[in-house]
């Protein structure tokens, strides 16, 4: 079923959206919480609750495309759920991801007003527009659905050691573009 | 700022890139924003130059059909896997009939529109050409409200349509019926749609539920499967209104390809309920 199909069902308000939005992208919604959660159980009750507002929003919103809609809820909802929850659980895949992302985006050290997360969400998406498909896709699988570098490489086909060289630059090349632009001092 | 702050403001990233990398397609999406919008205007222009319109008529013939069905053991359980994850899979067993297609590397989507609904259903009449659709907002408890038809009180799914695609069965995917369970299944072959027709009745037995003051009842659909080999798309018709309407619904379907062609990488799950969301 396409996705504007789905969103009809919600506008609809039958209970088969959910079935047909968790058919259609289910595994992405589940991925991405469990990314961030490391736990399967949590993830399955974020991945509910993220269905739970997607029905609150649809209608009126109608949304496109519908899949970064429901993976930008659920990853949300989980980020929120992990500070609530686990907020002494640090080491896991996430932490990594945070550690990584420290190397290229401006902390209160290092800029001398903090910058406003809207701002710099700009920025990040000037930046990855100006990169090749295989760049964005491993940069936004990392950063933002918190994949382990073994399953973006598995995704793309790659060398997971190719995938880890790529981030690294990636951010190096972040890091520098934000320092031109004067956000990194 | 502090990094979980950062990556909170990575939720704000365009909906493009989000989109784009919940699967790896780098052939179909590497494209730039403009030069995609452009190849969906080509595609809706083929869709709008190539309208088929195909006339259906009420002579039928058994014939052996490219489709498969059995009826599976009930302890036969089907992994529909989503990773490779400890917890990414759902094991389902008791389906009471699984639905199989001979390996297609391409389908063609297609939309319909209906040339005939029974009268009832006359608000869904329209011009719109559509990959889905459904009744059961004319039904009092399917929110229907001022719309609901009275002769429609007692049903839940008085009629619905569906457009799949062959080529998401492929390697040992299945559409499968989970609570109905069918009667005798009818083979048939439509020439004029170039269809095999996979028809039968089914039933499925609630049990009573007193805290709610609701008895024992038995729910009854019809199921249509119309698969078409050559193009590799699949419609499926359901509902409760009967056979004989169904068929004649199913006859007077105008059909049109889109100039989008669907292989088996397009497809998440290689499985589909046939009445999925129902039990």
């Amino acid at each position: 079923m396409d996705d504007s199909a789905i969103i009809d069902l919600f506008f609809e308000r039958s209970e088969q959206a959910i079935d047909e939005l968790d058919k259609k992208h289910g595994a992405a919604v589940r991925k991405t919480a469990g990314n961030i959660l490391q736990d399967r159980q949590d993830a399955e009750e974020c991945a509910n609750d993220a269905y739970l507002a997607v029905w609150n929003s649809i209608p009126p919103q109608r949304p496109n495309p519908l899949a970064a809609f429901v993976c930008r809820i659920v990853r949300n909802l989980a980020i929120s759920r992990l500070r609530r929850e686990t907020a002494q659980k640090r080491g896991g895949g996430l932490d990594l991801v945070l550690d990584e992302m420290e190397e290229f985006l401006p902390s209160a050290q290092d800029v001398e007003a903090e910058l406003e997360a809207r701002e710099l969400t700009e920025r990040v998406n000037r930046f990855l527009s100006t990169l090749s498909y295989d760049d964005r896709f491993f940069f936004v699988r990392r950063y933002f659905f918190a994949d382990a570098v073994k399953d973006i490489a598995a995704a793309a086909g790659q060398k997971e050691s190719r995938v880890s060289l790529r981030l690294f630059r990636l951010r190096e090349k972040l890091k520098k573009t934000l320092e031109k632009e004067g956000l990194l001092v | 700022m502090k990094r979980e702050e950062a990556f909170d403001a990575l939720s704000g990233l365009d909906d493009t890139f989000i989109a784009e990398a919940i699967r790896y397609a780098p052939a179909e999406s590497a494209r730039p924003p403009e030069r995609i919008a452009h190849v969906k205007k080509r595609i809706i222009t083929l869709a709008l130059a190539a309208v088929l319109i195909l006339a259906l008529s009420v002579t039928a013939y058994a014939a052996i059909s490219a489709m498969s069905h059995r009826i599976p053991d009930p302890e036969e359980t089907f992994r529909i896997t989503w990773n490779d994850g400890p917890g990414g899979y759902i094991e389902w067993t008791d389906a009471k009939l699984v639905v199989t297609f001979p390996d297609t590397a391409e389908s063609k989507e297609i939309e319909f529109r209906s040339g005939w609904l029974p009268e009832e259903m006359a608000s869904l009449q329209t011009d719109d050409w559509r990959g889905r659709l459904t009744a059961e907002k004319l039904c009092r408890n399917g929110g229907g409200g001022n719309k609901a038809v009275p002769a429609y009180d007692d049903m839940v799914n008085p009629l619905q349509i569906n457009v799949y695609s062959a080529s998401q069965f492929n390697n040992g995917g299945a559409m499968l019926l989970l609570y109905y369970t069918p009667e005798e299944i009818i083979e048939e072959h439509w020439d004029e749609l170039n269809v095999d027709v996979m028809r039968f009745h089914t039933t499925q037995l609630r049990e009573a539920i007193p805290e709610i003051d609701l008895p024992e009842r038995t729910l009854v659909q019809d199921q249509l499967i119309l698969f078409n080999p050559e193009a590799g798309w699949i419609i499926r018709i359901c509902g409760e209104i009967g056979m004989d309407q169904l068929i004649k619904v199913a006859q007077n379907l105008e059909i049109r390809e889109t100039g989008r062609v669907l292989t088996y990488d397009d497809f998440e799950s290689h499985y589909l309920f046939i009445d999925g969301g129902v039990g």
